[in-house]
């Protein structure tokens, strides 16, 4: 089938034909893996793997009076290692709820990208494994090292890992290529695709809309305020606080160490909680309006939908407050933020439940023509 | 698609590839030999204590901080950039709705996409010479995006008011 003959389907019978139908279903489930995986990392891998960094840097500060330079390097090697395993798993999990988001927008775009159907399968195909490999390589990393590899500092899974980001680059290229054609003037008839306000669920996609927003507004206003906490106050730095540590170490003074060490731990979970909360009120924010363009493809009746929404806009804002819980309330935060991670999977997995409710539907009256 | 949605969708898939591009770039030829020297100049600030020379330790921490901050913002540009071209890419397809004029809904999308663009790459440029300019561009990056955002929030709505 031709861009001229499909733009026109796509365009009055949204999520009718594979390649929409791919990026859409394919984006969900990376968006649902990606939580999944945050959500097992932060339970069984972070914190232990915090209080590892944590007890080696202690370890190795405790072996400066005594000249040992060996035993400090063999306790950066292992830190290193802690945080290459946690850096990677972090890396893994925002990459493959972004791919997610990705893969969800460019199926909306559809309509306007000027290729043959064989073309758009072919490439959504192509985004799709690119963008579940990517993720997969990353975690990899850790684990494969620099077995085999032919490089002094980057391994094989690292290697494939930038392959498959090429591949994603390619792949969001040919999407700029054909909305390129559509823009000049290589198109049957100027498509106006409403993913908002039409047919059913038009309650659920304003209620997600408006909640995304306002998440997003708060994610923009928390990190302007945490980088300007930074800039403009007299908060202590990491530095000072690993000069004040040395000194002391070299010095044999215990009491001064273990003060430093406080403080360290206080900053760098005062950092990191900080950062994560940034992060997640935005991604939260933009899961919430990605899901309410799809909300009339998703076959349930009004109320349930309506259900299932505010449940998505209940968790979104839950998970960010349950992390920035973790400072004052400790692992008390992290039961609420895992809590609302999962309620969060539960309303997507019902989205996407319905989502193939619909295209199956969508099939029968077609008799399977696209 | 009008003129206004033309430019938010071009400019936030081309946003994408190209910090897809760059990811792809700094993983390669920086991103590794960075975090090296991040957990050397660290781990020589310790040893070089426990040999006796705290000068030349506090230099190496020194060392440790500068290299840790250029990461931290490089890594920062390539986040930002992806995240401010999706939600380029969103507002572009609920674009039509926002009920504005074709000329105020050109100036908003210019405007945001000049920030989703301008904001990380003054964030990058922190890391070089140009410091002033970077946390000017990126000032003005973030001022326009919570600016077109709520100008957005407000035309969404006014428009799904009934």
């Amino acid at each position: 089938m031709t861009q001229t003959e499909i733009a026109p389907v796509q365009a009055q019978q949204l999520l009718a034909t594979s390649s929409q139908r791919l990026l859409a279903i394919g984006g969900v489930l990376l968006v649902a893996s990606g939580m999944l995986f945050g959500d097992v990392f932060a339970m069984f891998v972070l914190h232990p793997n915090n209080a590892g960094i944590s007890d080696a840097m202690v370890a190795a500060a405790q072996l400066i009076p005594a000249g040992d330079t060996d035993g400090i390097r063999s306790q950066f090697m292992a830190i290193g290692g802690l945080l290459e395993n946690r850096g990677t798993k972090i890396d893994a999990h925002s990459h493959i709820i972004h791919m997610g988001f990705i893969g969800l927008l460019l199926a909306m775009m559809q309509p306007w990208v000027a290729l043959s159907a064989v073309a758009k399968r072919r490439a959504a195909w192509f985004y799709i494994l690119s963008a579940t490999l990517l993720p997969c390589s990353i975690f990899a990393i850790h684990y494969v090292g620099l077995a085999y590899s032919p490089l002094q500092h980057i391994g094989w899974a690292s290697i494939l890992a930038d392959l498959f980001g090429a591949f994603l680059a390619l792949a969001m290229f040919i999407q700029l290529w054909g909305l390129w054609r559509y823009c000049r003037g290589e198109r049957a008839a100027d498509i106006s695709p409403a993913y908002i306000g039409v047919g059913n669920g038009n309650g659920a996609s304003r209620a997600l809309l408006v909640g995304g927003l306002l998440l997003l507004v708060c994610g923009f206003l928390y990190g302007a305020g945490f980088a300007a906490y930074g800039d403009l106050t007299d908060a202590p730095q990491e530095v000072d606080i690993f000069k004040a540590i040395v000194t002391h170490a070299a010095g044999s003074q215990q009491v001064m160490l273990d003060q430093d060490f406080a403080a360290l731990g206080k900053l760098q979970m005062f950092h990191g909680i900080n950062v994560a909360v940034h992060a997640h009120i935005n991604e939260m924010g933009i899961l919430l309006l990605l899901m309410a363009f799809v909300q009339g493809f998703v076959q349930y009746s009004d109320n349930t939908r309506l259900r299932w929404a505010q449940l998505a806009v209940l968790s979104a804002f839950g998970l960010p407050l349950g992390i920035l819980m973790e400072i004052p309330f400790g692992i008390v935060g992290s039961i609420v933020a895992d809590l609302f991670g999962f309620t969060m999977l539960v309303s997507l997995m019902a989205m996407l439940f319905g989502l193939l409710r619909y295209t199956g539907a969508s099939d029968a009256e077609n008799g399977g023509a696209l | 698609m009008n003129a206004a949605q033309r430019i938010l969708i071009i400019a936030g898939i081309a946003i994408i590839g190209f910090t897809m591009s760059f990811g792809v770039w700094y993983a390669i030829f920086d991103e590794h030999q960075t975090l090296n020297a991040i957990g050397l100049n660290l781990a020589s600030g310790f040893i070089h204590a426990a040999t006796g020379d705290l000068s030349a330790a506090m230099t190496s921490l020194d060392n440790y901080a500068a290299v840790n901050r250029e990461y931290r913002f490089e890594v920062h540009s390539h986040g930002h950039w992806g995240m401010l071209a999706l939600i380029l890419l969103i507002l572009g397809l609920v674009f039509q709705q926002l009920g504005l004029s074709e000329r105020q809904g050109l100036a908003l999308a210019w405007l945001l996409a000049l920030s989703a663009a301008l904001f990380p790459l003054g964030i990058l440029i922190q890391t070089g010479p140009a410091l002033a300019i970077g946390k000017a561009l990126s000032l003005f990056g973030a001022v326009g995006m919570v600016l077109g955002l709520l100008v957005s929030a407000w035309g969404l709505i006014r428009g799904a008011s009934p």
